[in-house]
């Protein structure tokens, strides 16, 4: 397949615009300039591209949202905090191509009629934010920022916001609060972000790499895009593979590509012949894990929807029969414990409550009944948080507890790992 | 309106209701932690969730608006697990440590465990610990996070309500802890807000601390005996000492807050230092002799050489009565209530404030698009008043000015913040008023008096730019009703009366609706006025024989003239405006009965000393700012042989005529209802009760309009400063701290713990031109007094302007003042110099 | 039975003669002067040591390092039908108790109370116990009221000792009241 968002990433100086310019950069913003912004919202709806970030909503959708009253302030936020383990997609886009994210966020602006944009930008980026921060000052420099934008009257300010690493931020109220000086905690909806997001204004939050799909359908036509994939999510998708594989790394697939076609072709296979799969967590830790019976599950939101698991930011993490699935469960769990904000209750005292419990299975000191204990809690939690954090700690470990819970039963009745 | 089912049960709200005051109305109760009627919603508890049908997940009724044709479940199965879950998640990580919490007894989380909690425990891992003991936080506040419940309403209230905005959330996840900066020492209001909205004990006071159970506490409902602002607290006794005070929530005006003086400072009542015998030239005495040695003091004395003076912290009875004996039995009309400012000063104020005209709701001036403070210190004087303001200025987004010449803290939900010359309140009216009339000036036959006056001198007087009152102007213009919240510095510079009258007066030819709503410093001070004790009227401002006012006494006593005066509570030397004078006058009068709970300097001068009652011994009457008539009630046995201040007038009263009465305090409230025809609805049971949809406006309480009509008030000379001065000169101004008030709070030890020493606050670029650092010792100097005070800076105030809070023995501020000046100057220069 | 009107029971004569009621009674009593005695020869010589499920007056107790276990939670006082005890909390975080919150007072009128065990119950830390000394005669009605002083010194019985016991005693009178010591170390079983 032709690459569409990393085209640029391997080509020396990517980064610089003079060269993503060569590469023909910038075009579709000049001439969606001379387009009225409601077209382009068309078109992106035409496109039926999904947001990339996670939930999957349609973007032109999101974008329609935003009230066309020209009086009202907008605001665009990047949501560049990725922060789901696994999954790190979007940096190899803001290190090496930033002027396409520029790009996608400038006919995004256009589109919602924002004068001003915020990158939230995940704190340990040190490097992408200081790519970001060049990137931004050459396009001012060029005239691609600022006052009048190629003499079309249209302004556009860009601001990075850097994060300090918490994984809440990327919840999109969470994000709004932490721009705008609070603590980082996921706000009340409805009022949804599109009619009072920032600083009580409408607002639309793209992950990154929803953005940079942008200029390729401005260019090329919503057709095109939805050709790509299948019908329902289409589009070009980057998948992070990580694990027990033997060539991990990013691949812009598209859309719907298989598990197995991911992994035993475009990775390579597993990283040990003689150890089978086990299990891959598809999208990020959140998303439940699937077992090789479900290898031929296409990559795409809502074949994964229909196992019962999630495709998230597209983090493909594949376990050989060598993982101890207690332990990873336990590390997942403890991740997102740590991760917690503190908003509401059950997230707040439910995943520490679990991590406990976890981490002394692992330790070898279960007790008779922790796994109804675990169950019981992931039902205390699962449904009754404020923000999806609580869910997805829940989901991840519930997806662990169902395919494998005779490893847990061993653990309590061995007090060791029944894959070592 | 939309028609939703609840439990089954069909119930139409108005739209936008919260689906958990739906339930409530409908008669379901639905627990919560974080949820606050007067705060925003975060929804964070999750101990409100409910089932609605249609809908896969549950939720939280505290945040979500109920929408038409919506069926809720708050009993079902699902509910009820998740109470229970949630509770045990909440139990998770609480210390458990109920025999020791002094929450242990009222604890919400008790009771809701109680009701819907899991019955057995099963968080079998170790705990985890914020800290080992208990930290303090301020001087009133002690601090325990392991038994937080992370409801944040601690950080709201003192966010949205209070706007101090000191407490915060440190840490992350199940290490959140809901604390100060860093856990260092609050330098904040002292309210205790934060510890009253806690449900746990989490936020505990520190003077209450380890002292008693809740079930050992006896109460009274009753009102704080500090500022008008009148708001309802319950005070708590065990063995005879008041251990506390607490608001209640949706009960009265003030909800659950209160400010430090209520909470904390009721604790004088306790004081050693009470007055618990009669004394005759300071010998102890009993009652009989007392009260012979008064016969023989008052017996054939004429009427116009006998006076009185009643303080403003004295129920509505005892005042009715005083002015009754006084007027009846004694044949004097020399009565006044004040000795802080004159009773013309107050004539003026009652009259342009239309205090006549009945009593005004401030929830109705917070209806106004348009509310303008001026003359009021209201942050420190009627600290509950201005939360009621922030919190519905941040709902309604109403245009708020501030016109006062220091900064304060709701400045920053003002609109408008005007800071002008002290005393320059009627200047700046009429400059408001001129723009307000521009080019109609000549129509108006009452604008005569400010015709021929120039907008600049008029700007120069008050110190401030045109633009502001441009401002000030445009935004009173485009409004369609006015509320003008009008403070004691009327009282203090009475010419700016006139300019209160006029501005209203244009502004109902206008054709908008002005409401003008008074805040002053006395608990009572209303009710005194409208009790009739003031020399012009009589009850229900009734017109009566004009006699002396305070002023007019000590200068009659001066002269020799009086031969007995009647002091009940008030201790004219330390509050009239000329300290020497007043002590000197005093010295002179004959025979002098001063009747309070505290040795007075006024008491020290006295032949002889009655004790009297603290407003926890007895029952009565305080009528609000607002000009509503809430009882107190009795709680605590009087100390010694102190006796009610009612008896003792009435024991007074009887000396020369037997019948004089009525003989108890519910007689004497049904003759003033006969009497006082503003009062003849009034009822002792005008208690707000306790109201779960949180509406705090208890409109039956509001005194009626009164009969007669005032006479219109006389002009007074302006007493405006000059803003041209030297280096060191500072124009000296005076009220009420925000933690002392009047000198029932000097006595009470939480309050002294929190400040003992005077200060003196100056703007900040003041103190930067001058060397000077906030917290520094300075001299202030004035003509005929000299004080140490510690230096206290403010961001924003006007320059040139220094500020002695009236209440405070080292710094005795009415000595810097002499009858007939205006305001004093004063200089200051580091102590050492 | 006419018959008997008449003559004389033989039988019975024999019986009168040889005073057989007199040895039957005298058969109990004598059979007590050979017994082993039941009675304590309380106060002069014997004390009765209770067992440890006995109610008596009030102990306060102390953890292992020495500090209070009382907290002054005031339940006790909560949970007692006859209001005989009072609890005043206080602050004192040197040591003296188990938390910071200890008793500034805590006092008992052993007149009014019924030894239910209520306290004992409600008691959330164990302090309070129902111990096993029972003389509370005095002539003085101060002595009715215990303080926290007096409660939390060793009881003269220490839990140790199962109780059941007569112990041998010494009954002292002086200035201050009367007394009775045991010396538990010459105890004997109950005998039944």
């Amino acid at each position: 397949m032709e690459k569409i968002l990393l085209k640029n990433i391997d080509k020396p100086g990517s980064h610089k615009l003079d060269n993503y310019v060569r590469n023909g950069g910038y075009k579709a913003f000049a001439e969606a300039l001379k387009l009225k912004p409601d077209n382009i919202i068309q078109m992106v709806k035409d496109s039926g591209l999904r947001g990339r970030g996670g939930a999957g909503f349609s973007t032109g959708l999101k974008w329609s949202f935003i009230p066309k009253d020209p009086t009202i302030p907008k605001y665009l936020c990047c949501n560049a905090d990725e922060g789901e383990p696994g999954t790190y997609k979007d940096r190899a886009i803001i290190d090496n191509d930033p002027h396409l994210l520029l790009e996608g966020m400038m006919l995004t602006c256009y589109a919602i009629g924002a004068a001003n944009a915020y990158i939230y930008i995940r704190g340990e980026f040190v490097f992408g934010a200081n790519r970001l921060d060049e990137a931004i000052k050459e396009a001012y420099a060029k005239g691609y920022l600022g006052k009048n934008i190629l003499g079309s009257g249209f302004n556009l300010d860009m601001h990075i916001h850097r994060g300090f690493g918490a994984y809440i931020c990327g919840e999109e109220t969470a994000l709004l609060e932490s721009i705008e000086g609070y603590r980082a905690q996921p706000r009340k909806k409805p009022p949804f972000p599109a009619l009072a997001g920032l600083y009580g204004k409408p607002t639309v939050i793209n992950n990154v790499e929803t953005l940079a799909c942008i200029p390729a359908i401005i260019e090329k036509g919503p057709k095109w895009f939805s050709s790509i994939g299948p019908e329902k999510s289409p589009g070009p998708k980057i998948y992070g593979v990580s694990g027990h594989v033997k060539k991990p790394g990013l691949y812009e697939l598209p859309m719907g590509t298989t598990l197995r076609d991911l992994i035993f072709n475009h990775c390579g296979g597993m990283l040990r012949e003689d150890r089978a799969l086990k299990a891959v967590i598809p999208g990020g830790v959140s998303a439940p894990l699937l077992t090789p019976k479900d290898l031929d599950t296409p990559l795409d939101f809502d074949s994964l929807a229909a196992k019962g698991s999630m495709l998230g930011s597209g983090a493909v993490i594949v376990m050989d029969e060598s993982t101890c699935m207690v332990k990873a469960a336990f590390i997942t769990n403890r991740f997102f414990s740590h991760e917690s904000c503190g908003k509401c209750t059950p997230c707040r005292d439910g995943t520490p409550w679990l991590t406990k419990v976890l981490k002394r299975l692992e330790h070898g000191e279960g007790r008779p009944g922790d796994i109804d204990l675990i169950e019981s809690l992931c039902g205390n939690i699962f449904g009754r948080t404020f923000c999806p954090l609580g869910d997805g700690a829940v989901m991840a470990l519930r997806g662990a507890l169902k395919n494998f819970r005779e490893e847990f039963q061993y653990h309590i009745d061995h007090k060791k790992c029944m894959a070592s | 309106m939309a028609t939703i089912k609840i439990n089954g049960k069909e119930i139409t709200v108005e739209d936008n209701t919260l689906i958990l005051d739906a339930a409530r109305k409908a008669g379901y109760e639905i627990p919560t932690f974080c949820y606050q009627a007067d705060l925003m919603g975060i929804g964070s508890c999750r101990m409100c969730l409910v089932e609605i049908e249609g809908q896969r997940k549950l939720q939280p009724s505290c945040i979500t608006p109920v929408l038409h044709g919506m069926s809720i479940n708050t009993d079902s199965s699902t509910v009820a697990s998740a109470r229970a879950g949630v509770l045990e998640f909440l139990l998770a990580n609480h210390a458990l440590d109920c025999p020791v919490c002094d929450k242990g007894g009222e604890c919400e989380l008790q009771d809701m465990v109680h009701k819907y909690g899991p019955r057995t425990g099963r968080h079998a891992e170790p705990k985890f610990k914020f800290h080992e003991k208990d930290y303090v936080l301020s001087q009133v506040i002690i601090k325990n996070s392991n038994r937080c419940v992370q409801c944040m309403k601690c950080v709201r209230v003192c966010r949205e309500v209070v706007g101090r905005n000191v407490l915060g959330a440190l840490g992350r996840g199940d290490h959140q802890e809901p604390t100060s900066f860093n856990r260092t020492f609050l330098d904040c209001d002292m309210d205790g807000n934060c510890i009253e909205v806690c449900p746990v004990g989490c936020f505990m006071r520190l003077p209450y601390r380890y002292k008693s159970r809740p079930w050992d506490l006896k109460g009274a409902d009753t009102i704080c005996p500090y500022c008008a602002t009148g708001c309802r607290m319950v005070i708590e006794e065990r063995d005879g000492q008041l251990l506390r005070a607490r608001a209640q929530l949706g009960v009265g005006l003030n909800s659950e807050t209160l400010c430090a003086r209520g909470r904390f400072g009721c604790d004088f009542v306790n004081s050693a230092e009470r007055i618990t015998k009669p004394l005759i030239r300071h010998q102890a005495a009993t009652w009989a002799e007392a009260l012979a040695s008064v016969k023989d003091g008052f017996s054939g004395k004429e009427g116009k050489h006998i006076g009185g003076v009643a303080a403003a912290t004295l129920t509505n009875e005892e005042l009715y009565l005083f002015q009754k004996l006084m007027r009846t039995v004694f044949g004097s009309p020399n009565i006044d209530s004040s000795s802080r400012w004159n009773s013309d000063a107050a004539s003026a104020f009652i009259h342009a404030a239309s205090m006549n005209e009945g009593g005004v709701s401030i929830f109705d001036c917070m209806e106004a698009d348009t509310v303008l403070i001026i003359g009021s210190h209201i942050s420190d004087e009627n600290p509950v008043s201005e939360y009621i303001v922030r919190r519905i200025s941040s709902n309604r987004r109403m245009n708020l000015i501030i016109a006062s010449p220091r900064a304060m803290k709701l400045d920053s939900s003002a609109n408008v913040k005007l800071r002008h010359l002290p005393a320059a309140e009627k200047a700046v009216l009429d400059a408001i008023t001129l723009v307000i009339n521009a080019g109609k000036l000549s129509e108006a036959e009452k604008l005569k008096a400010i015709k021929d006056s120039k907008m600049v001198d008029l700007l120069t007087a008050a110190g401030v730019g045109v633009d502001e009152i441009t401002d000030i102007a445009k935004r009173l213009s485009a409004s369609q009703s006015v509320a003008i919240v009008a403070g004691t510095e009327f009282l203090r510079f009475p010419d700016g009366t006139s300019g209160l009258a006029l501005l209203k007066d244009v502004l109902k030819n206008l054709g908008k609706k002005v409401t003008v709503m008074p805040t002053l410093d006395r608990c009572n001070q209303r009710g005194a006025w409208e009790m009739g004790v003031h020399p012009s009227f009589g009850p229900g401002y009734a017109t009566a024989e004009k006699g002396m006012d305070t002023e007019a006494l000590l200068e009659a006593a001066m002269r020799g003239e009086i031969d007995a005066l009647y002091v009940v509570g008030e201790d004219i030397i330390s509050d009239y405006p000329d300290r020497e004078f007043a002590r000197t006058a005093l010295s002179k009068v004959r025979f002098l009965v001063v009747q309070d709970i505290f040795m007075s300097e006024t008491a020290k001068l006295a032949h002889v000393i009655l004790p009297g009652a603290s407003f926890s011994e007895k029952e009565g009457m305080f009528t609000n700012q607002e000009g509503r008539a809430q009882s107190i009630r009795k709680l605590l046995a009087l100390p010694g042989k102190a006796k009610r201040d009612l008896d003792i007038i009435r024991a007074v009263g009887e000396l020369f005529d037997g019948s004089f009465g009525p003989k108890n305090a519910v007689l004497v409230l049904d003759e003033i209802r006969q009497v006082n025809p503003m009062y003849s609805d009034v009822s002792l049971l005008f208690n707000n009760k306790k109201n779960s949809d949180n509406r705090l406006d208890n409109r039956a309480a509001l005194v009626k309009c009164a009969a007669g009509v005032l006479p219109a008030a006389g002009e007074f000379a302006s007493k405006a400063v000059s803003s041209r001065m030297e280096e060191h000169s500072f124009a000296l101004v005076t009220g009420s701290h925000l933690f002392h008030l009047g000198r029932f709070s000097r006595k009470s030890e939480t309050l002294l713990g929190l400040i003992k020493g005077a200060t003196v606050e100056i703007c900040e670029d003041d103190a930067a031109r001058l060397g000077f650092v906030s917290g520094e010792k300075v001299k202030v100097k004035g003509k005929n007094h000299e004080v140490l005070a510690t230096l206290k800076t403010s961001t924003g105030s006007k320059s040139r302007v220094a500020f002695i809070p009236e209440s405070f023995e080292d710094a005795e501020v009415n000595r810097f003042f002499r009858r007939g000046e205006g305001v004093p100057r004063v200089s200051i220069t580091r102590a050492n110099q | 039975m006419s018959d008997k009107k008449g003559g004389i029971d033989i039988l019975d004569l024999i019986k009168k003669v040889l005073f057989t009621d007199f040895v039957k009674g005298l058969r109990i009593t004598l059979g007590y002067n050979v017994s082993k005695s039941i009675t304590h020869r309380y106060p002069d010589e014997e004390k009765w040591i209770p067992y440890r499920r006995f109610r008596g007056v009030h102990t306060l107790n102390r953890d292992e390092h020495g500090r209070e276990l009382c907290v002054a939670c005031e339940l006790c006082v909560k949970a007692c039908p006859t209001s005989c005890i009072t609890v005043v909390p206080m602050e004192d975080d040197t040591g003296r108790g188990i938390a910071d919150r200890v008793a500034k007072i805590w006092k008992v009128n052993l007149v009014r109370c019924l030894y239910c065990g209520y306290c004992e119950d409600a008691c959330p830390t164990r302090a309070v116990r129902l111990g096993r000394e029972y003389e509370l005669a005095c002539a003085d009605f101060k002595c009715t009221v215990r303080n926290r002083e007096e409660l939390l010194l060793p009881q003269p019985v220490p839990e140790s000792i199962e109780g059941g016991l007569v112990a041998k005693a010494k009954f002292e009178r002086s200035l201050s009241g009367i007394k009775v010591t045991a010396d538990l170390s010459a105890t004997k079983k109950r005998a039944w």
